[in-house]
């Protein structure tokens, strides 16, 4: 072949060697006619004429040998490949050291990205999980307090049937709930559900696996169904296709199975089955309740403006229709996948993906660095290779083969480090931050990312190297027969300088994030939500048909759960404290105020409690009194309003002692109840970035009740959950059946956490990975000095002999490292000074230049740099003069 | 000269004889039908328009390498040469060849 390839490189283009070729021909033909005796002029006629017709000769030969060159390149391309790679490996075993650290390094990087790309390709990428995702939209009703408010089953209903650009809309509850259910063999359990309505599954162009799903028929007859998600259908009914068509009991009542559901398939939350909500027959007041997400699917060809033009119309005539609930009112559309992914989950998604590809970077600057260092010691191998023939264009595709065999080996590591991230990633993301829609995969589409990722960076970190290694002259480097450093030096210090400025960008939003989450976790929530345990009991209507009978029920409970040792206070509530965004289900007057027209009346949420609620959670009563034994069932209706309530009240007047009339937010008509205000409490926050104050009203349980409520028990010390068993064995000395509707069972602390997760969730992550790039950096600094003390041993041994102390050695090396390491942290904190805002809506009592977030970084840079720099500074002032001197 | 009918014959029989003239050394085109020709006293007849596309293909199936030379006239010549491929190959055509013959000429002068 070594021939062959010879003869190739002095190839001429085929037609010149097709030409040539037949003139020779002719020539000697010609000359051997002329030996014969033949008149020249006629002997090159006759030869010519002997080749027949030539242009189809030419043509033949032309075409055979394009074929042939086209083989021949291939096949010498796939011969210099299959060298090079075989060179590579040869290479990269015979230094293990070198190939085990890039490789790692790689792997990490790679790993870390492949893993984000999963969450990325989940959250932004890939398209929602139904029939032509771009054709359904969510549909939400504004009003002046809202932007994005669910709908009344009434304006849904008016808009599917006046709307023109939407095939079918529908809704489902934003919640799941659920259901108790009763097994033949009289045991008991809790499932989940969501309520929809008729035609959701049509709109989403869900097609059963088994069964069907809801049809208008249904609707119209008000069954009672439900269809099941395949995990349930899978680990409750063994996958038996026999369910379907089979009655259940949930709740007391018998609802019939009429499908099953593919897997994966989820709207907003797990759950187990769906159960229909028929909406005929509905009264007028529910067109102010407002309770359904909505999705439409738009007709083929329609684009969400035209929709929102149209539905918006309808809006229009339904306020002129219904002015008491819908004046003001209007839709708001929005692509379906931009509503279940969320802005929040969004800049998230891109927050990580940057920090990651940040880390990636960084890894490529050390392993293009551990190159140039190795460079200059192959530089003499390099030189002979060049003395030999080989072209730079041939060796720098030899070294850029060595460094993608190096991120292909890094990449499939990378893809084992991505797997294994991804089998732990669901523990260490908050509930509540995905949409079920949303599943993390580790497929092929991260396996594909993965190796377009290593051969990217293969080439990202081998191309300057390459360039570099290559930049000499052989005869020189021959000659001089000692190993010489090139001109990487400057270079190597440039890529250490930008790691150790990307690492100090990503500690310093490390620090934000965790300032933020330091802010959050502190912030002052109204009450003392450490250590209480709540669960929720929900007691079977048939056992205790009357309030009175349910009061004494759980007066009982509360009496027995408060014998239980260890027990501080008990009390209860129709809703927890961090746990509820209702917008406010009652709407209220001030007795002896003027009237308010009824769509303008303020709302307030209510919640249900115990008189001892206040001083279980230690949420304190600012004026007037808590709830005591005079509220009873007879007395005067009471209630306690929160500080935002009072403010409403108006400036100037004691909110305690008004009165004030509610009405359910749903019936503006009905006769209201009138209460007296007996006292303030301190305003509860939910979450820390909640933007405005609720209105709140507590309700006595002595003169209300729920048939659900939540027990709140606080222990006198240690760990709330432990009180759980003591509690559940209380509850069921008193019923034993009931224990079946006791549910929930969870500290508020947990609760407290969930609606911090998010904030959680990503200082973690971004601390996680902003550690990673500072180790990363400093083995750069470490690796960058550790080199140039082994490349300066006889120029500091001499330095030693001429009388240098040890402490100018040291000062020569900290200076060197020292000067880097601060010009790459200058960059870094301006980077950060100017790129902090772009986090600021991730940030919570921290705003983006802060100080000490600044300080914090530089200190951990400073500590972390001193690590790296002691061992090579250590080992430069140990070196001795007569030993250095003495080895060349 | 032969009548054209006979190089039929030939046909098949080209890249043989085409590797065996290469068999004794590396030759321009011309060289390599002359050779053929002298070798059978004129019995075998090459012609250009077989000759040349032959030689292609035997290089591109790689049993035949070229490299540019000087003719006798001074003239660049592409000179080719056999290749260790090539060499099997004549090996195993000549042998097909030589039961090709023996089998023809038993039938053709069986009596």
């Amino acid at each position: 072949m070594k021939r062959s390839l010879r003869s190739w490189l002095w190839r001429i283009p085929i037609d010149e060697e097709v030409d040539e070729e037949l003139a020779l021909h002719v020539e000697m033909r010609t000359r051997e006619l002329v030996d014969r005796g033949m008149d020249p002029a006629a002997a090159h006629e006759a030869a010519i004429a002997r080749l027949g017709d030539i242009a189809s000769l030419k043509r033949t030969m032309t075409d055979l040998g394009r074929k042939r060159d086209r083989e021949m390149r291939v096949s010498i391309w796939i011969e210099e490949l299959r060298d090079d790679l075989k060179f590579a490996f040869r290479q990269l075993r015979s230094s293990p050291a070198f190939t085990l650290v890039a490789t790692l390094t790689l792997a990490l990087g790679i790993g870390a990205n492949s893993a984000i790309f999963a969450l990325v390709d989940a959250t932004l990428l890939r398209p929602l999980p139904y029939s032509s995702p771009d054709r359904l939209v969510t549909i939400w009703e504004h009003s002046a307090s809202t932007a994005r408010g669910y709908v009344s089953p009434l304006n849904m209903l008016d808009w599917n049937t006046r709307g023109r650009t939407f095939e079918k809309i529908a809704g489902f509850t934003p919640s799941v709930g659920q259901m108790v259910m009763a097994g033949a063999d009289g045991n008991a359990e809790t499932v989940t559900r969501q309520w929809v309505t008729a035609g959701i599954f049509d709109v989403l162009g869900v097609r059963p696996i088994a069964g069907r799903t809801f049809s208008a028929e249904d609707e119209a007859r008000q069954p009672n169904v439900v269809v099941l998600s395949e995990p349930f259908w899978r680990n409750r009914y063994n996958a038996d296709p026999s369910v379907i068509g089979r009655e259940i009991r949930l709740d007391g009542s018998l609802w019939t199975v009429i499908g099953v559901l593919p897997k994966d398939f989820q709207l907003l939350g797990q759950t187990s089955l769906w159960a229909m909500r028929p909406l005929v027959n509905l009264p007028p007041r529910v067109r102010g309740f407002y309770a359904f997400q909505v999705a439409g699917r738009l007709k083929p060809g329609v684009s969400i403006e035209a929709a929102q033009k149209d539905l918006a119309a309808v809006a229009d005539s339904l306020a002129r229709e219904f002015p008491q609930t819908n004046k003001g009112r209007g839709v708001t559309l929005e692509g379906m996948h931009d509503s279940m992914i969320g802005t929040d989950l969004r800049l998230t998604s891109m927050l990580f993906l940057g920090v990651v590809g940040f880390v990636l970077l960084i890894c490529c600057a050390n392993v293009a660095n551990l190159l140039l260092a190795r460079a200059t010691v192959r530089t003499r191998e390099l030189a002979v290779r060049s003395a030999l023939g080989a072209g730079r264009r041939r060796i720098i595709r030899q070294l850029l083969t060595e460094s993608v065999v190096l991120s292909l080996v890094g990449g499939a590591l990378g893809i084992g480090v991505g797997a294994a991230i991804l089998s732990v990633a669901p523990s260490l993301i908050p509930k509540g931050l995905l949409p079920a829609t949303v599943t993390l995969a580790f497929d092929m589409r991260v396996v594909a990312f993965c190796a377009a990722a290593a051969l990217l960076v293969g080439l990202i970190f081998g191309v300057m190297p390459a360039w570099k290694a290559t930049e000499f002259s052989s005869a020189e480097v021959i000659s001089s027969g000692s190993r010489t450093t090139t001109g990487g030096g400057s270079l190597r210090g440039l890529l250490v300088i930008g790691e150790v400025a990307t690492a100090v960008l990503l500690l310093f939003g490390a620090g934000l994030l965790l300032r933020t989450l330091v802010a959050v976790d502190a912030f002052d929530r109204g009450f003392r939500a450490e250590s209480v345990l709540t669960m929720l009991v929900d007691p079977l209507g048939s056992k205790y048909p009357t309030p009175q009978s349910l009061q004494q029920f759980f007066d009982q409970v509360e009496a027995e759960i408060s014998a239980v040792p260890g027990v501080a206070g008990v009390a209860w509530a129709s809703e927890l404290p961090l746990d509820f965004f209702d917008s406010g289900g009652l709407s209220y007057e001030i007795v002896g105020d003027p009237p308010v027209e009824e769509s303008q009346r303020p709302r307030a949420s209510d919640q249900i409690v115990s008189a001892t609620y206040f001083s279980t959670l230690d949420l304190p009563i600012l004026a007037g009194r808590a709830f005591d034994r005079r509220d009873t069932r007879d007395g005067v209706p009471v209630c306690i309003v929160n500080e935002a309530f009072a403010r409403s009240v108006g400036s100037g007047r004691s909110p305690i002692g008004q009165r004030i009339a509610l009405r359910p937010a749903t019936s503006p008509q009905a006769k209201p109840v009138v209460r007296e205000i007996i006292g303030v409490a301190r305003q509860v926050k939910g979450r820390p970035d909640e933007a405005k104050d609720f209105v709140q009203l507590y309700l006595p349980m002595s003169q209300l009740i729920s048939d659900d409520m939540f027990v709140v028990v606080r222990p006198k010390s240690g760990r709330a959950e432990a009180l759980a068993p003591a509690v559940r064995a209380a509850i069921s000395r008193i019923d034993k059946e009931q224990l079946v509707g006791v549910t929930n069972v969870m500290t508020l602390e947990d609760i407290a956490w969930a609606a911090t997760g998010r904030h959680r969730f990503r200082a973690v992550m971004v601390v996680a990975f902003a550690a990673l790039a500072l180790v990363l950096a400093m083995v750069g600094v470490f690796g960058m000095l550790a080199y140039s003390v082994q490349q300066r041993v006889r120029d500091i041994g001499v330095r030693r002999a001429l009388g240098a102390t040890t402490n100018d050695v040291l000062r020569l090396v900290i200076a060197n490292a020292a000067g880097i390491i601060a010009t790459g942290a200058a960059i870094g904190l301006a980077l950060s000074a100017v790129s902090g805002r772009l986090i600021e809506t991730m940030l919570f009592g921290v705003r983006p230049l802060d100080l000490a977030t600044f300080a914090f970084v530089t200190v951990v840079l400073g500590v972390t740099a001193a690590l790296s720099i002691a061992g090579p500074a250590w080992r430069a002032a140990r070196i001795d003069p007569a030993v250095a001197l003495r080895n060349k | 000269m032969l009548p054209k009918t006979q190089n039929a014959l030939l046909y098949g029989a080209l890249d043989a004889l085409i590797l065996k003239t290469l068999a004794r050394g590396p030759r321009h085109g011309y060289a390599i039908g002359r050779s053929i020709e002298e070798t059978s006293g004129d019995a075998v007849l090459v012609e250009e328009g077989s000759l040349y596309p032959a030689l292609y293909r035997l290089e591109r199936r790689g049993w035949v390498e070229a490299e540019w030379g000087t003719s006798e006239l001074g003239r660049r010549a592409k000179l080719y040469r056999l290749t260790d491929a090539g060499r099997e190959q004549l090996a195993a055509e000549m042998l097909t060849w030589k039961r090709f013959a023996a089998g023809v000429s038993k039938v053709l002068f069986s009596t």
